[in-house]
């Protein structure tokens, strides 16, 4: 019974009730909006992060995070290189020696950073380099003898493609050892410091130059199809590991990369909170103007047998009300705009002079799309429906303190 | 307790002040009043004479400065808000001078919803209500809201919510102010024949000469005293 006089308590005043809906409703677009921006950017953002570095989880030798030097390798086993077998949250297992090296053509030199991989083992989910190729081609196998340099790179060297660069780098013993190689592509990813700073080579030219064993590298990458669970593998993995190497999650390898996050989804979260009293004042002020006006009527109902208790309750059934249409209202409003953004996205590149963006040493589209993670629209359908019940609770109260006797006599 | 012709409601010595800033106002004087089970009883008097105060008190609506107020033998003065909430429900109706009913409810919701409070199964308060509603005329109107009833049909749907769940007495306050003659002297007349048929007692707060001659006791308050009370024959 008091669900019902509460559904139609909330159609006594259409107009007002309608706009508090309203209010609820782009209340809980712009939450989901944001929210999905936000998710999405983030979750391609580490993505792209993990296959510049080395994975969602990167297993590494224990110091290889202070002091990232050749010396500081772990090996590639049949046990690791066999996850994605054993764990279905493992994607892709690949193996990489990255350090810093300085390429030199017969016209300048450079300092950049190389990155050594076997391209049987990469795929599009974890080395998108093969995207912004230009010029030439990427590497077939581990065993090719050329050298992949970044557009801007490879014209401040006045490298064209054939041409000779050697690459000079310290080995495991601190001995200076170079390789030399023909370049065989030019990549443009967008982001200015790999255009001009990077260079990559097939993982086997690259052992035999630094003396290295079929399964040694500096970083094995762990691909996942979730990066928010590579604690839990990073976790497992370390059970699993011997001193020499350890599991690192994403946010550890690059802390700056995490703090940018944590930066950005913390000023997110501000902006919630404001939507979220925002709108839970809208419906503060209506339950409220819609208790006031009712006063005699609960006078009448409380003499007539209803409790105070019941008053409350039936404000609060009226609050929860507005709060699941709202909901409604909120999913019609969201679904069209969310699954165009979800498909198409926001182009930005006029924003940044049409080149992608970097930040945090990391480039990504400028076109954002939306996908938001389903635990975080429960936490917003729960703090939509929550932020309405906190609104009514102050005017369910005021209902359960109404005076019959004062307010029978209001005409 | 319950004796057929026994105390209803009780009012002994009660005074009722109400401080209006500085000045207090003396609604009710030590007021000793006995109503017994089915009568049908009309408070009269000039305004402010204390007859609204009288029903508010009887109807545990308010509390009296002093003296004390029984219903079916229960002292007022000792229940819980809750109790008191309970005795409203089960054992007092109330039919009040105007905008009585749930807005957001039809007739016959508004006419079973003391019923519903009780917990009065579905089967049976439809059977008791339509009853009722049918024998104060208002068959095949029990799907409309008050705002499409008449003044007076809206009184008798009160009505029919003041005396479905049989409390032990029906309170009227002024039910006859907000209607027209015809209309008023209908709802005199059904009142009367519930009184008469199933014996429910009424108190009525009145203006209204008409209640005061079907009324078969008249009280008449005056500065909150009473300064008659008479019986006479039913008409």
């Amino acid at each position: 019974m008091l669900a019902k006089m509460a559904w139609r308590n909330l159609w006594r005043h259409k107009r007002r009730s309608l706009l508090t809906l309203l209010s609820i409703a782009f209340g809980g677009f712009l939450a989901i909006l944001f929210t999905a921006l936000q998710d999405r950017s983030f979750a391609d953002f580490i993505d792209t992060a993990a296959r510049l570095g080395s994975g969602h989880v990167t297993i590494q030798h224990p110091e290889y995070l202070e002091t990232p030097t050749l010396n500081r390798t772990v090996q590639l086993t049949g046990q690791i290189r066999n996850l994605p077998e054993r764990d279905r949250l493992v994607l892709h297992v690949t193996e990489r020696i990255t350090g810093q090296a300085i390429v030199a053509t017969a016209n300048d030199s450079f300092g950049v950073v190389f990155i050594a991989y076997d391209p049987a083992r990469e795929t599009e989910g974890t080395l998108t380099f093969g995207e912004g190729l230009i010029e030439g081609e990427m590497f077939k196998t581990a065993n090719d003898r050329g050298i992949i340099l970044g557009t801007k790179l490879a014209q401040n060297l006045g490298a064209g493609l054939g041409n000779k660069v050697v690459y000079t780098m310290t080995d495991r013993n601190g001995e200076i050892v170079s390789g030399m190689a023909r370049l065989t592509g030019v990549i443009e990813t967008g982001a200015p410091s790999l255009d001009q700073g990077l260079c990559l080579v097939p993982i086997s030219a690259l052992r035999e130059v630094l003396n290295y064993g079929p399964n040694e590298a500096t970083q094995i990458g762990i691909f996942l199809s979730d990066s928010r669970r590579s604690s839990l593998v990073a976790s497992n993995l370390n059970r699993e590991l011997g001193p020499d190497s350890t599991a690192l999650t994403w946010d550890e390898v690059q802390p700056d990369l995490s703090a940018f996050i944590a930066m950005k989804v913390g000023g997110a979260r501000f902006m919630e909170i404001l939507i979220a009293i925002l709108v839970a004042a809208g419906i503060f002020n209506t339950l409220f103007v819609s208790v006031m006006e009712r006063v005699r009527e609960f006078g009448i109902m409380v003499a007539i047998g209803y409790s105070a208790g019941q008053l409350f309750r039936l404000v609060m059934w009226e609050s929860l009300w507005l709060a699941l249409t709202g909901l409604a209202a909120c999913g019609a409003l969201t679904i069209w705009p969310y699954y165009y953004l979800s498909q198409h996205g926001i182009d930005f590149s006029q924003l940044v002079g049409g080149q992608d963006m970097e930040i945090a040493g990391v480039g990504f589209s400028p076109v954002v799309r939306v996908g938001i993670f389903p635990e975080h629209l429960i936490v917003i359908v729960l703090a939509i429906v929550a932020a309405t019940l906190a609104a009514g609770l102050y005017p369910a109260w005021k209902a359960g303190k109404v005076e019959p006797v004062e307010s029978i006599s209001l005409v | 307790m319950n004796a057929p012709n026994g105390p209803v409601v009780e009012l002994k010595e009660i005074t009722k002040i109400y401080s209006q800033g500085e000045i207090d106002v003396h609604a009710l004087n030590g007021l000793d009043l006995t109503i017994r089970r089915g009568e049908f009883v009309a408070l009269c008097g000039p305004s402010g004479s204390g007859k609204t105060t009288a029903l508010n008190l009887i109807g545990a609506l308010d509390k009296p400065t002093s003296g004390e107020v029984w219903l079916e033998g229960e002292r007022l003065s000792t229940l819980s808000r809750q109790q008191l909430s309970h005795l409203r429900r089960d054992r007092i109706g109330f039919v009040f001078q105007a905008f009585n009913l749930i807005p957001v409810l039809t007739a016959y919701e508004n006419a079973e919803s003391v019923l519903a409070l009780q917990g009065c199964p579905a089967t049976e308060r439809r059977d008791r209500v339509m009853s009722l509603l049918t024998e104060v005329g208002l068959k095949g109107m029990e799907d409309r809201r008050p705002h499409e009833l008449s003044g007076g049909q809206q009184q008798r749907v009160a009505i029919v919510r003041a005396i479905a769940s049989e409390p032990a007495v029906v309170l009227a306050d002024e039910p006859t102010a907000n209607v027209d003659s015809e209309t008023a002297d209908k709802l005199i007349e059904i009142m009367a024949q519930l009184n008469q048929d199933r014996g429910i007692t009424f108190i009525f707060s009145t203006h209204d000469t008409r209640v005061m001659e079907r009324a078969r006791r008249l009280i008449r308050l005056v500065d909150g005293r009473i300064s008659s009370d008479s019986s006479t024959a039913a008409t």
